[in-house]
């Protein structure tokens, strides 16, 4: 009876009921109909126990330090630096919004915030100089997924609770699958405009004045990921008391020293972080509770058992899930579908052999991507609002880029040191 | 159809208000709870003395920060959802399907509230937290007057946190309630009547 909970929270999910629901309802109606009313409550108290964590504040807190970095002044000492170091390189504009997005994602861990913080500022800028809009819409999207990838990651710290990892191992796990992508975009954006595609004009390379200038004013926001990486690296904090540190930082940072927020906006600020992250915490919960019933309805033996029946080959069923996960992430945000489906896939295919730590890369990854994939691509939407061109025209304009994100996504599937090397030179993880 | 239009005005006007006092509640748990995670920081580090509290401090604040601005996030539609369908079938088809989504919605708060209650008001809500103190304890029980106010400085019991998501799943109870009236009047025609809610883009982890 109880196995039926699955395709009865996908038909929920497919007519529109908000995720967080479907992730009680489902279960919670079928222990109804099997008379089990106590497991009810069981549902209930596994999601306050669920929202009830240390770990999990890291999530509100990134959120917080994230919001305040976006106001103004950090952002755009970001883009001035890049400006010095890849502005003089083909279609120069293009490669200091991937560029700016990888520093950015050392800043904040989302995808939206820097779509909506770097297109404001990027798109137009890029059209005066001559691309197209939906070139420059579709780079910005296409960048932004590097954000969730490169620590701080909330999606991250999301997997590494629901599934038992440490977070600080995905965080270090991430650092060079983001920088493949930020540099595979960079050469397919090198490869567009030799082809004439678009054809902006060159940019002189900055003097090495003008670069000092620009790195001594990204300084202090450069300094944010180096105080979260180090401090967890060090040991010296959690990363829930690392993303403390880092509001704290952004704070200071932004009232006194680039002044690009006053103390008037501070309320304002806490209650768009608190509104995004109580949803993300509802839905963590709900979650939590949802496992438990996975677990008691003994689903992942069961498509286990179908998924081996089709093929034992690790390497062919990493190909299949990542097909899976590819599909999903069209549909669904990257946040909910690890939610749901990292209890149900995870233990498959570490029973397999595959490192947890690379699993959860290999997912977070997939479906960070997911973003920028029509028709259900959150970052697809923020680059159409904030560039004003149409969802439809930016997915065909942002296909070449997503072509090199699949292929990272392969590479980071089939050669595991890619996300496995650096946690473990630094200890987090035993080879 | 005037009368769900009247309850409709003035449930709008309720939720309104206690939505701002949760806003205003949220932003003030926010910045304590990032304060009290310094503060443990800054007496582990700087002073050499671990403390105890600030941790169930910050996650107390944390659940409550969570529960009372939750039923904005809701009222504003920016629980997660796919909503293709809705877009895709014709309007008066997607309202209907939607207050059905509502009732369901409904159905499962309501069900969250029932429980929440048995939940602060039970055996395992008398529990005290390991350090956090406090100056006094709401306590619950069956029966009027419901809620009492315990002054005296004691180890907090474990429902003043369970608390948080009964409050909110009261309060998001009456957003749905709220909604569901909403859809009745749009799918009786009468939508034009209706107040805006502002919506406001709430973005996830991603």
């Amino acid at each position: 009876m109880l196995i039926w909970f699955l395709p009865l929270f996908l038909l929920f999910l497919m007519i529109g009921l908000p995720v967080f629901f479907g992730l009680l309802a489902a279960p919670g109606i079928l222990l109804w109909m099997d008379g089990q009313t106590r497991e009810i409550t069981l549902l209930y108290r596994n999601l306050y126990n669920g929202m009830d964590s240390f770990p999990l504040m890291a999530i509100p807190f990134f959120m917080l330090a994230g919001e305040m970095m976006n106001r103004g002044g950090i952002t755009l000492r970001l883009v001035e630096f890049s400006q010095a170091m890849v502005g003089h390189f083909r279609a120069g504009l293009a490669q200091v919004n991937i560029f700016t997005s990888m520093l950015f994602a050392g800043l904040s861990g989302s995808a939206v915030a820097d779509t909506s913080a770097l297109g404001s500022m990027l798109i137009p800028a890029m059209e005066k100089e001559g691309y197209s809009r939906k070139f420059a819409a579709a780079v910005t999207a296409a960048s932004s997924v590097i954000g969730p990838i490169i620590p701080p990651s909330g999606i991250m710290i999301i997997y590494a609770y629901v599934m038992g990892e440490s977070v600080a191992a995905l965080f270090l796990a991430g650092i060079l699958p983001g920088v493949l992508v930020g540099t595979g975009l960079m050469l397919v954006t090198n490869l567009i405009a030799r082809q004439g595609l678009e054809s902006p004009p060159l940019r002189r390379k900055a003097t090495w004045g003008e670069a000092g200038q620009a790195s001594l004013k990204a300084f202090f926001p450069l300094l944010t990921p180096v105080i979260i990486l180090g401090g967890i690296l060090g040991g010296i904090f959690t990363p829930t008391e690392a993303s403390a540190v880092a509001v704290a930082y952004a704070l200071v940072v932004s009232l006194f020293i680039l002044r690009s927020m006053t103390w008037k906006d501070l309320p304002d600020v806490l209650l768009r972080a608190a509104l995004a992250s109580s949803v993300v915490l509802l839905l963590v919960g709900a979650a939590v509770s949802f496992k438990v019933v996975v677990s008691l309805s003994h689903a992942p033996e069961q498509l286990a058992a179908f998924i081996l029946s089709l093929t034992e080959n690790p390497l062919l069923l990493l190909l299949l899930i990542n097909l899976l996960l590819f599909i999903v992430g069209m549909f669904l945000d990257a946040g909910p579908a690890i939610i749901i489906l990292g209890p149900i896939l995870g233990p498959i295919f570490v029973e397999l052999g595959v490192h947890p730590v690379h699993f959860a890369i290999i997912m977070s990854v997939n479906l960070t991507v997911g973003l920028a994939t029509p028709p259900m691509g959150l970052v697809l939407f923020v680059a159409s609002s904030v560039s004003g061109e149409k969802v439809e025209t930016i997915a065909r304009a942002i296909l070449p880029f997503l072509a090199v994100e699949v292929f990272v996504i392969f590479l980071i599937t089939y050669i595991p040191g890619i996300s496995l090397w650096i946690p473990t030179v630094t200890g987090f993880i035993s080879p | 159809m005037q009368f769900i239009l009247g309850a409709s005005h003035v449930l709008a006007m309720f939720n309104t208000r206690i939505n701002v006092v949760g806003q205003r509640v949220a932003i003030a748990a926010m910045a304590l709870m990032v304060l009290a995670i310094l503060v443990q920081v800054c007496f582990r580090y700087v002073i050499g003395n671990p403390l105890s509290w600030t941790e169930e401090a910050a996650r107390f604040l944390m659940l409550w920060m969570a529960a009372v601005v939750a039923p904005t996030a809701f009222r504003r539609g920016g629980f997660v959802a796919i909503d293709m369908l809705r877009e895709a079938l014709p309007k008066a088809m997607a309202s209907v399907l939607w207050l059905l989504l509502l009732l369901l919605a409904l159905v499962v708060l309501s069900v969250a509230v029932d429980i929440g209650w048995s939940e602060v008001t039970g055996f395992s809500g008398s529990f005290k937290t390991a350090s956090l103190m406090t100056l006094f304890t709401v306590e619950f029980a069956d029966g009027f007057p419901w809620i009492a106010i315990d002054w005296g400085w004691q180890k907090m019991p474990r429902n003043q946190m369970m608390a948080s998501l009964l409050v909110g799943a009261v309060m998001m109870v009456l957003m749905c309630v709220e909604l569901i009236l909403r859809e009745i009047i749009i799918i009786a025609g009468k939508g034009d009547a209706l107040p805006d809610i502002p919506q406001t883009d709430i973005v996830g982890a991603e």
